[in-house]
């Protein structure tokens, strides 16, 4: 479920997809789309990311239930790809004590990080979360296609 | 893509109709306050400590449903609110086999239960927080009790932890949890000594005298829900 993982999976679907049909040994079929990602990234007020935090996502419909599990990437960051479910979801970031929750809401429009907190005035060490793309997952993995069909025809 | 009703599947505020349940109020000071501090995880000045009370008493409890969710980003809480009173005074070093003490539990309406506002305030004899217990260095043993008569005002986010806390639904319990960290008061020695929680904490040298001593809350930063903050103001 990390940034990398989900980056490269979607890149084999993608590859897998362009490839020709012989490649396909032992009647294996992928298939692949591009598909819309959110993308956060949680850090300290200090400004330092939460490197390898865990994170947990709860689905709207299912909201006490885990949906997912993950771990942030070196810079805080967190990619996942949400289900066609219309509404609230929740990631939880937490590291050595520390945690934050942010909420996205998702409809037919782009998605709205609800709230995150903001740092307050004693001398706490807070975390927040921001919503740094949507969608971006998609176009990197259009320039991973394009660049894999420009390797193939070199 | 996401054509489902939006609304509908947001379900922080309770739909109309909806079942109540109950909804119980914890408090837990983790292991550090059932098993003390033991190496690795000595006080940041390392001593070890062992606790026989943690007298903790709470008061003004009250459970909140908040749209948009609270932060924990100031002293005030907007939403429908579940008030459980108080004052509770509990040990949070003998607590039930789960390592939590039940302060109270009351009906509630159906809904997601997504921030909590407690007092820390003083009980009858006059303290908030009393610890009481044996430290341990360099082979001398200082038999200590801390206590602290400060008022602390609490003002949560929602429950952060393995589990989501706080969702009351079809008539089935749910519950939270204050949670005191206790290594915002002594420090860890296993985090780096320039660590924002090891500047603040207090340590235990200042204590090596042993007997009763008084302390300060301020600045401390004791209070969460499980790992997620609170906003936190002296009273």
């Amino acid at each position: 479920m990390s940034r990398r993982s989900n980056l490269a999976a979607l890149a084999l679907g993608m590859a897998a997809a362009v490839a020709p049909h012989s490649v396909f040994a032992h009647g294996a079929v992928m298939t692949a789309e591009p598909t819309q990602a959110i993308r956060l990234q949680a850090r300290y007020d200090t400004g330092e990311p939460m490197a390898q935090a865990q994170v947990i996502i709860y689905a709207p419909n299912t909201p006490s239930e885990i949906w997912g599990r993950g771990v942030t990437d070196r810079d805080g960051r967190f990619d996942f790809i949400p289900e066609d479910i219309a509404g609230r979801w929740s990631v939880q970031v937490r590291q050595a004590g520390h945690g934050v929750m942010a909420h996205v809401d998702i409809s037919d429009a782009a998605p709205v990080l609800v709230a995150t907190p903001q740092q307050d005035t004693w001398a706490q060490r807070m975390v927040m979360i921001a919503l740094v793309a949507w969608g971006g997952l998609g176009t990197a993995l259009f320039a991973l296609r394009k660049k894999g069909r420009s390797d193939a025809s070199a | 893509m996401f054509k489902a009703v939006f609304a509908a599947s947001c379900l922080l505020i309770a739909p109309l109709g909806a079942q109540a349940g109950t909804l119980a109020i914890f408090a837990s000071g983790e292991e550090l306050a059932t098993e003390g501090f033991n190496a690795p995880h000595l006080t940041r000045d390392g001593w070890t400590l062992e606790f026989s009370r943690i007298l903790a008493t709470f008061d003004q409890v009250t459970a909140w449903q908040t749209e948009p969710p609270f932060m924990a980003d100031g002293p005030h809480i907007d939403g429908a609110a579940l008030a459980f009173g108080g004052p509770f005074t509990v040990d949070l070093a003998n607590p039930d086999t789960q390592g939590r003490v039940a302060l109270a539990s009351l009906a509630a309406p159906a809904g997601h239960y997504n921030a909590l506002s407690w007092a820390l305030v003083p009980d009858a004899s006059g303290y908030a927080l009393l610890l009481e217990g044996v430290a341990r260095k360099d082979g001398q043993d200082v038999a200590f009790t801390l206590r602290s008569a400060d008022r602390v005002v609490h003002a949560c986010g929602e429950y952060l932890g393995e589990a989501r806390k706080g969702i009351v639904a079809d008539g089935r319990a749910a519950d939270l949890e204050i949670t005191l960290h206790l290594d915002h008061l002594f420090g860890r020695a296993d985090k780096a000594a320039e660590d924002a929680m090891n500047l603040a904490a207090l340590g235990f040298d200042a204590f090596a005298a042993g007997g009763v001593q008084d302390i300060s809350l301020a600045g401390l930063h004791i209070g969460h829900v499980g790992e997620g903050h609170c906003h936190v103001a002296a009273q």
